[in-house]
């Protein structure tokens, strides 16, 4: 809402308030003020100037030289307006002067004069669209004083933020009523310049159906408009509005187009009540109906649309068609115009949320469709159709004809809600008397009633019907108008909640701490993806790019890699924890937490000691052991591929299905397979098509782990003893042809080991021009120990052999000599 | 074997051991000390090497005591060196041929936590302290959880506040985290002391200050005798905590369907500038929140009557780019590693 604080001002002349500690009172009551104009702030180098003298340019048809008085004593001006009337005002730009635009006056001559200074336009001056002509300024000024003072422009605008309940504050009555102390009482609505006052209208009533002046207006829908105040005038002029209007409604905000239509919309900016004015010669039969469009309607409204209606919209129709959408916005064709001379106007009362939907299914709002919505003063109507009639005759002309009709079908009845003083307290923790209830409710205009030990009745004013229902309401407008500020800070006893501690925030936590440990930088991607990467869509996208949830959350992180590679970052190390979306056949999507991380670039810092490794496949295995061991401890680490039907610990041969799986380089991907078989995580190479990277790139490695819904308690650890015996190591080296998997080989060893085995690793695997070829040297150290004895070189040597032969049976692969 | 072979045998090593010893004393550096070890206990090459394998030359009756006078020998000359060598290795610190103290050490990567979730992660911890627990929901809701349960109806105009992303009609990506309170008070009964963070949904175009997901950090007391003062106090002590003990906390009136009254919180903090004075910012809006409306509790099938509750919620991105001095939210996102490396 924007708010001319010197209407506001105008409208509560007892506000005693700067638009400082205005907008402060303002925040704390609700409507905080988003931005401030100073709407004079480009014009403080602008005076009043008169013009005493005005001839054609001796060397110019189009120009005229002027003798102009201002500041500094008469001056020569050249002008280009054709037309300058002599003994007038103008706002006037001395030499030094900088306009709003920036421009800056100097001494210059044109076409053989001086001119020493400008009087200015409208356009010139950032006010209005008007360059045709200089500001002629009617009325009497004092030459030289400070032109926006003088002309009342020495206003700010403030945009207040109003809460959509807060409907009674779209106006300037409205930010002043809670301004001002008296609240209602403080309103005086100021006389218009040049008016004659509230013309004495009398009402020709009815309920449904009311008419005068030849004009009939019918309520058909009485649940969608209660009720419908016309004014037939007739012979006005229609014609630009005066200055003192034009520039009130520009400080507002609003745009000025003629007198008649400036005066509904400075009735809706003082009063909050929408209005609209037909002409009358449009309305066929002279006649409004208030009643739904008919099937297959339109009407073209004033924006020049062609709006397609239905049947469940509330329409303002003549005696044949619409012509205007109910609380909307009016028709084309019976708007007024220049040559409009009999007038209706119109000031209804809509159903808010008829008008909400109608204006939603348009995909349109407007002023109007703004303030109905939210809900309009149902007691000021009738002020309001007064005050737009007085400012219409005052600036157009014309005479009230008739009484002014007004068909009310639905009475409004004030609502009374109870209150107790005890919920006051129980609500808030601070005690309140009913008296001291009663002050704080009665200056917003609700009048307050003791009906009970513990229940007041209070009646809620008009302009507070639609957002003041319940008891609670009540309480929120005790809290308020107390001040939140005065309510104490204690903290009192509170007992626990029943809810657990969600346990996969706790895994989420260990695993974002795990990662970053481990060099990795935690990211965050939208879930919005484009068709490709997801399988469910969004019914309104903002985008296509972002038209799909994720089915998976890895192909959105690469796109982080490619976007660091681009910039030329080398090494990148990157996760995140975010939810991935799956569709179902009925319902919504199944949502999992998924964590993915993606590497690429040196393993290691560069360091000047050694050379940087690149990330490879084994450190993605690495990174899915890490999860792994967090987020589903029976989960194993695998080579795709191997459950279906591959060999035990052997390569994969292609990565087994999935959507995810599609990203890696075939043989050169793993899966992380629970201890149900199930595969809940993937990582591996990335295959380089699948990104857009700059041809130094090296590889990508990714991979990506679906967390449990539920994570379970992770089993405590049970310790066991230091062992008391030393170990005994050894050492074998194989030659593992290429085909044959490391895994077989160790797999072998180790159940040839048996019992004494403690630890198996593969220590060292080479590949060498001394080696036979095809084959590598896979190296293996095997450590032993027994439980209380000290281990024999026998036994040990015993149990190589057997490690030994038991490999060459199992893989057929030598030991290495 | 001659006697004097013996007598050679043994005068030798005394002789070689008085000579390794003095070599191992001037000895400047562990490389010249190397050199030593060589040229005495080496191997192949080495003096007293060469020495013990003269002893199976040596008659049975003579042997032992040249084999012990042998190990002597080489003991002694090995503790020299030992010695000598941790002695040379401190001397090494002050000297030219010691390790270069002023190359960059040696470490490993080092990951970063997002500045986003390390707000999260402080507003968690300090509810935590105060009792709270974590709830959460699904992200892909209905709109009876965002909208209607929370007592705002669709025709009603504060459903436009914020523009929602639709699956189907009727099921919505969530707009805010508020849905959560709904489904953790429909499971569990008071007394409710959860926050719930999580990601929400508007359609909103990327810009300085919107993105269309984004985090948000829920909050929600239900219980008997919860007032609006425990309200202001438990959030006052919040913010005192999250910014420091010298901010200021404002209250002002505002409008949520789901509470009444209800409230934006607005800080004011101190922060040092870099001349060292303190200095006041400016209030800053940090969250909303208000007393739960009644018909939210009578949604889930709460007695009204009997409990009362608070609640609030914030965003996180915000908070993150008013702590890091982040001018452009869309930097959070576009998870640049010049960027999240800067959040260590």
């Amino acid at each position: 809402m924007n708010v001319s604080f010197r209407w506001v001002r105008d409208v509560a002349p007892g506000i005693g308030l700067g638009p400082d500690r205005a907008m402060e009172r303002l925040a704390l009551r609700g409507a905080p003020v988003e931005e401030v104009v100073d709407l004079a702030a480009g014009l403080k180098d602008i005076v009043i100037g008169r013009v005493l003298e005005a001839g054609p340019h001796p060397n110019a048809d189009r120009l005229t030289l002027c003798r102009v008085a201002g500041p500094d004593g008469e001056v020569p001006v050249v002008c280009g307006a054709p037309v300058v009337r002599v003994g007038a005002y103008y706002p006037f730009a001395p030499v030094g002067a900088v306009l709003p635009g920036g421009f800056r006056i100097g001494r210059r001559k044109i076409r053989g004069s001086y001119s020493e200074g400008m009087l200015c336009s409208e356009r010139e001056l950032e006010l209005g669209e008007d360059h045709a002509g200089i500001m002629l300024l009617e009325g009497q000024y004092e030459v030289g004083a400070p032109f926006a003072a003088s002309v009342g422009l020495d206003d700010v605008r403030m945009d207040v933020e109003v809460t959509p309940n807060r409907g009674d504050l779209l106006s300037h009555v409205g930010i002043a009523r809670e301004l001002h102390p008296a609240g209602q009482d403080g309103i005086a609505l100021p006389p218009f310049p040049g008016g004659r006052g509230e013309p004495a209208a009398s009402f020709a009533r009815g309920a449904a159906e009311a008419a005068s002046a030849g004009c009939r207006i019918h309520i058909e829908d009485p649940e969608l408009c209660s009720r419908y105040l016309g004014a037939v005038i007739r012979g006005v002029t229609v014609g630009p509005s005066p200055a003192w209007l034009a520039d009130r409604l520009r400080a507002a905000g609003a745009r000025p187009i003629n007198n008649v239509v400036d005066a509904t919309n400075y009735v809706m900016l003082e009063l909050g009540q929408p209005l609209h004015a037909f002409d009358l010669e449009k309305l066929a039969d002279a006649t409004i109906v208030v009643g739904r469009a008919r099937p297959g309607e339109s009407l073209v409204t004033l924006d020049d649309e062609t709006r397609a209606v239905t049947p469940d919209m509330l329409m303002i129709r003549d005696a044949v068609q619409p012509v205007a959408i109910a609380g909307v916005m009016g028709g084309r064709d019976s708007e007024v115009s220049e040559g409009s001379s009999d007038i209706l106007l119109e000031c209804a009362l809509f159903e808010p949320r008829k008008v909400r939907a109608t204006r939603r299914a348009l995909a349109m709002s407007t002023d109007a469709s703004y303030r109905f919505e939210r809900g309009v003063d149902p007691v000021t109507m009738e002020a309001a159709v007064l005050r737009a009639v007085s400012l219409i005759l005052a600036t157009a002309g014309g005479t009230l004809d008739g009484e002014i009709i007004d068909a009310h079908p639905r009475p409004w009845v004030p609502a009374v809600v109870s209150l107790r003083p005890s919920r006051v307290s129980h609500v808030l923790g601070v005690d309140f008397a009913p008296e001291a209830i009663a002050e704080l409710l009665v200056p917003l205009g609700y009048a307050v009633e003791v009906a009970g030990a513990d229940r007041l009745d209070v009646t809620v004013p008009g302009h507070r019907t639609y957002d003041t229902l319940r008891e609670v309401d009540l309480i929120e407008e005790v809290a308020r108008t107390h001040g939140y500020d005065a309510f104490p800070e204690v903290m009192s006893a509170a007992r626990s909640g029943t809810v657990p501690d969600h346990p996969l925030f706790q895994l989420e936590d260990r695993l974002r701490d795990l990662l970053a440990a481990n060099g990795i930088s935690e990211a965050q991607t939208p879930a919005l993806g484009p068709k490709r990467h997801g399988d469910v869509a969004l019914l309104n996208p903002m985008s296509q790019d972002e038209g799909h949830l994720r089915r998976d959350r890895l192909p959105g992180l690469l796109t982080h890699v490619e976007r660091n590679m681009s910039r030329g970052v080398r090494d990148v190390r990157l996760f995140e924890i975010g939810t991935a979306f799956a569709p179902s056949d009925d319902g919504p999507p199944i949502e999992s937490s998924r964590v993915a991380v993606a590497l690429t670039g040196g393993r290691t810092p560069p360091h000047w000691s050694s050379g940087a490794e690149p990330f490879d496949i084994h450190d993605i295995a690495g990174v899915l052991g890490l999860i792994a061991r967090e987020a589903c401890p029976d989960a194993a680490v695998v080579p795709a591929g191997v459950r279906a039907g591959g060999r035990a610990g052997g390569r994969a041969s292609a990565p087994a299905g999935g959507q995810a799986q599609r990203l890696f380089a075939p043989g050169r991907c793993y899966e992380l397979v629970s201890g149900g078989g199930e595969v809940v995580g993937w990582g591996g190479q990335v295959r380089p098509e699948m990104m857009d990277l700059p041809p130094w790139a090296g590889a990508v490695v990714g991979a990506e782990v679906v967390l449990p819904a539920v994570p379970p308690r992770k089993p405590d650890v049970t310790a066991r003893d230091l062992p008391d015996q030393p170990a005994v190591q050894r050492d074998l080296a194989f030659l593992v042809p290429v085909g044959t998997a490391a895994g077989e080989v160790l797999d072998a060893a180790r159940m040839a080991a048996g019992r004494l085995l403690e630890t198996a690793d593969v220590f060292d695997v080479y590949e060498g021009e001394d080696l036979p070829p095809g084959t590598r040297s896979v190296a293996l150290r095997l450590r032993f120990r027994a439980r209380g004895r000290t281990l024999t070189d026998r036994e040990v040597d015993k149990t190589c052999r057997r490690v030994v032969r038991t490999v060459k049976e199992k893989t057929g692969v030598e030991p290495r000599r | 074997m001659l006697p004097a072979a013996r007598g050679f045998v043994i005068e030798d090593l005394k002789r070689l051991e008085a000579d390794a010893l003095r070599e191992v004393r001037t000895a400047r550096d562990p490389r010249e000390l190397e050199e030593v070890r060589v040229r005495y206990l080496g191997r192949r090459d080495g003096m007293v090497s060469r020495c013990l394998r003269r002893l199976g030359g040596l008659s049975a009756e003579e042997r032992p005591a040249a084999g012990a006078e042998a190990n002597r020998v080489k003991g002694a000359v090995d503790k020299a060196l030992q010695e000598r060598g941790a002695a040379l290795s401190l001397d090494g610190a002050s000297d030219q041929d010691g390790p270069d103290l002023t190359l960059p050490a040696r470490s490993g990567w080092q990951g970063t936590i997002h500045p986003v979730s390390r707000v999260i992660d402080d507003i968690w911890s300090i509810f935590r302290s105060l009792g709270f627990t974590r709830a959460r929901g699904p992200e892909v809701d209905t709109e009876w959880y965002n909208f209607v349960a929370l007592n705002t109806p669709l025709d009603h105009p504060a459903a436009d506040e914020q523009d929602t992303l639709y699956l189907s009609p009727g099921l919505l990506l969530r707009s805010h985290t508020s849905p959560v309170q709904i489904r953790t008070m429909e499971q569990h009964s008071p007394p409710i002391r959860i926050v719930a963070p999580g990601m929400v949904y508007r359609r909103d175009t990327y810009d300085a200050t919107h993105t269309p997901a984004f985090a948000q950090i829920e909050g929600l007391v239900v219980d008997e005798g919860v007032t609006f003062v425990d309200f202001k106090a438990t959030l006052a002590e919040f913010a005192r905590r999250f910014w420091g003990p010298g901010t200021r906390v404002r209250f002002r009136p505002s409008f949520f369907p789901f509470t009444e009254p209800s409230a934006e919180v607005d800080v004011k903090r101190i922060i040092v500038r870099e001349d060292g004075r303190e200095e006041e910012t400016d209030w800053i809006e940090i969250m909303g929140a208000g007393m739960v409306d009644p018909a939210v509790l009578d949604n889930v099938g709460y007695d009204s009557e009997r409990y009362t509750g608070w609640a609030f919620g914030m965003g996180p991105a915000r908070v993150a780019l008013l702590r890091h001095g982040v001018r452009d939210l869309r930097l959070f996102y576009e998870n640049d590693m010049r960027f999240l490396g800067q959040f260590r």
